[in-house]
């Protein structure tokens, strides 16, 4: 692959249709069954060719929610790195988005940015992120996220440095 | 929960005069249940006295590492008295230096994950039987247990190699870990070309720390936010079950509008799961248009409850006394409105589900759980129901505003498939019918109540209808505002030991229904493993792939 075509933002890759592999690493399924009310008739994603996968390696887009276990952290990294780049991850819900109200439990390794840490040891490289927090993320938001994610719509954040303090 | 005192007295004497010799104590307590402590010796023949000659089942059982308070550790095993709405709690301690039980699995087979959940996070070991990891990632080391008094919640030991054997012969892994649409769990199923043989589980990936975090960073008000985030889907279940529990503890009464409150709220929760659950079940059948229907309806009930309670999921209303927000006269209104809609559009889906002959003819027949192993097995809710057990804690162990409102409680006895899904249908008719009762007798007054004081060293047992059987939570209170104990029993732990005997012998291609029959938390059968015994080939195949076996015509929803 050229490493080049990573450097271009992924609405000029993806300029169609978005699929989407769904990936709870360790959730409480209220996300789960948001991501799927998203998908059936109410608000109806698949008529924005949102569509649901059932392999990581078909995946434009990865839905992750959930706090990261670790029993799942090994087979999460092995589906990432399954995922054709550019690697676009949608971290839905407090917990994925910073693990949430068990961030420090000993069942858990945090949330995106613990497993960030992680993916970057094994060498794999996350093209773009985008946080949707909510407990659970609203299905209008994740659609909202996807949109951000391609660049449709605007993020409501700027993006600011803060000191993040890690144990 | 109100007991006769009456029958109480009447089954202390019986056990008393049949046993006494065996027993150390025994005494009542309110909101627990009738406490026999006995040593450990003595264990499995009470074990067996009080689970077959007084005929009950296991409930839950809490392993407690007791030393702080007594010196001891302590196994609470839990056993319910069928139809009376008493629990018989059996308490034995054993010695700080040497935490060994034996194990009662050969009487009881339901105690067996609960003995292997204790032995992994807090060092009992059981005699007679073999140990191994169970709830722990393979790498946690040994000898760290978790759930023990000295060890910090946030501990992040260092990991180690798995000491787990990697399976011999050829291993085709068809795509890595799996989770897609469902949560991460794992079945292994051995077939003989398209037979089932056995069915082992591996789960847990989801174990976050829930009951450590109970015990250690919150208090008793900030536990039902933590606790309606062990379920996404029924996590209300948890909040109220959490609740009451302490409630019952502490003898806090709690005002009667906020108990009609949680009940409401407990059937919307009902109605909402039970819609998803079939519409799941009519996509494994390949008939996307009924799961599309029922998503339809479902979402209905969603706006209901953000009308309620200002959330979609995880309503967040519930405290230790009451409730925090209250239903004023519009919201009956239009929840009447809604639950009228929902009724007449799922009449009709229900009318044209039952009568299409291929989702028919999959589900009838396929996966049967006769009666006497779904006794056997302590199985509940619909999964019981459809066994032929009338099992419902609402009836059994009346709670909340239960006792208010007349219900059938749909009992079927084939234990296959297609009563699974009918006990479904009917509790839903059933919840509808429930809410409008609820709503119509709605008293007034306050919603929380004003004296909240919990005392130490309380037992609390309470119990709640989940959409998929029975949830338990049993409590220990402690100092500092904050819990000491905190076992929460979940219904899908309960019935997963059940599919054993419901794959057996069945063809490969009802394996992916008759999984989703128990409704193990939204089918969390993300990946199943496909073992073919008479040729030794090992593959691992995701739940999707083996819908291919089924009739479905397009993988990814």
């Amino acid at each position: 692959m050229v490493e080049g075509c990573f450097m271009l933002k992924p609405s000029n890759i993806l300029k169609k249709s978005i699929w989407v592999f769904h990936l709870n690493t360790g959730g409480c399924n209220a996300c789960d069954i948001e991501i799927l009310d998203v998908l059936t008739p109410y608000f109806d994603a698949e008529r924005f060719g949102i569509r649901l996968v059932a392999s990581p390696r078909h995946a434009d887009l990865v839905l992750l929610t959930g706090p990261i276990t670790r029993k799942t952290l090994p087979k999460v990294v092995r589906t990432l790195r399954a995922v054709p780049r550019p690697r676009l991850v949608l971290a839905i819900g407090a917990c994925a988005v910073g693990g949430g109200i068990w961030h420090d439990s000993y069942g858990v390794i945090g949330g995106i940015e613990a497993l960030k840490r992680v993916l970057e040891e094994q060498g794999v490289v996350i093209d773009k992120l985008v946080y949707v927090p909510g407990c659970p993320a609203r299905p209008e938001a994740i659609i909202y996220g996807v949109a951000v994610l391609l660049g449709i719509a605007k993020p409501k954040v700027k993006e600011t440095e803060v000191e993040v303090i890690v144990r | 929960m109100t007991v006769n005192k009456e029958l109480i007295e009447k089954i202390r004497r019986k056990i008393v005069s049949e046993k006494g010799d065996l027993i150390n104590r025994i005494y009542y307590e309110e909101g627990a249940g009738l406490l026999i402590e006995v040593s450990r010796g003595n264990l499995r023949e009470i074990a067996y006295y009080v689970h077959e000659i007084l005929d009950t089942y296991l409930r839950t059982v809490a392993g407690v590492d007791e030393r702080p308070i007594k010196g001891v550790f302590s196994a609470y095993y839990v056993f319910g008295l069928d139809g009376y709405g008493l629990n018989i709690i059996v308490v034995t301690h054993m010695p700080p230096e040497d935490p060994k039980l034996p194990s009662i699995t050969d009487i009881v087979p339901s105690a067996d994950w609960y003995e292997l959940e204790m032995y992994d996070l807090l060092g009992i070991r059981f005699s007679n039987r073999k140990l191994y990891r169970f709830v722990l990632p393979e790498d946690w080391p040994e000898g760290v247990y978790p759930l023990r008094k000295d060890t910090p919640y946030n501990i992040r030991p260092k990991p180690v190699k798995s000491q787990k054997q990697v399976l011999s012969g050829p291993r085709i892994p068809v795509g890595p870990y799996h989770p897609a649409l469902h949560e991460p769990e794992y079945f292994e199923l051995y077939v003989e070309g398209e037979r089932v043989v056995d069915v082992e589980y591996n789960g847990f990936h989801v174990h976050r720390g829930i009951e450590k975090l109970g015990e250690s960073r919150f208090t008793y008000q900030q536990v039902p936010f933590l606790a309606e985030r062990i379920c996404g889907i029924c996590g209300f279940v948890h909040s109220v079950c959490y609740t009451q529990a302490v409630e019952s503890a502490a003898k806090i009464e709690v005002p009667e509008r906020a108990l009609f409150i949680r009940s409401i709220l407990l059937e919307v929760e009902r109605l909402h799961s039970h819609l998803l659950w079939i519409g799941v079940a009519c996509h494994l059948l390949g008939y996307d248009a009924g799961f599309m229907h029922a998503w339809r309806i479902r979402e209905k009930t969603m706006i209901l409850a953000e009308l309620l309670t200002g959330s979609r999921k995880t309503y967040g209303i519930n405290l230790v006394g009451g409730v925090k927000k209250d239903i004023n006269n519009d919201k009956i209104n239009a929840t009447m409105k809604t639950i009228e809609w929902v009724e007449n559009e799922f009449k009709k889906l229900v009318e044209v589900i039952t009568s299409i002959p291929q989702i028919v003819k999959r589900a009838k027949g396929t996966g049967i759980l006769p009666r006497s192993d779904a006794r056997k097995l302590s199985v509940v809710g619909p999964v019981a129901r459809a066994s032929g057990l009338k099992r419902d804690v609402r009836k059994d162990y009346p709670y909340a505003a239960y006792k208010y409102v007349s219900f059938k409680v749909p009992v079927y006895s084939e234990g296959d498939n297609l009563a699974r899904l009918l006990v479904r249908v009917d509790e839903v008719f059933e919840s509808i019918n429930i809410i409008r009762q609820l709503l119509d007798q709605l008293p007034q007054g306050p919603i929380m109540s004003e004296e909240i004081e919990i005392p130490e060293n309380a037992i609390g047992v309470s119990s709640v209808e989940a959409p998929r059987g029975e949830d338990i939570h049993f409590v220990i209170t402690g100092k500092d505002n904050k819990l000491y104990r905190w076992r929460v029993r979940a219904p899908t732990y309960q019935n997963i030991p059940a599919l054993k005997v419901m794959l057996k012998d069945a063809p490969l291609a009802d394996a992916p229904l008759t999984i989703a029959s128990i409704d193990p938390c939204f089918s969390c059968t993300d990946r199943i493993q496909v073992v073919d015994l008479s040729t030794g080939k090992r593959r691992t195949i995701s739940f999707k792939e083996l819908q291919r076996y089924n009739i479905c015509p397009r993988c990814g929803l």
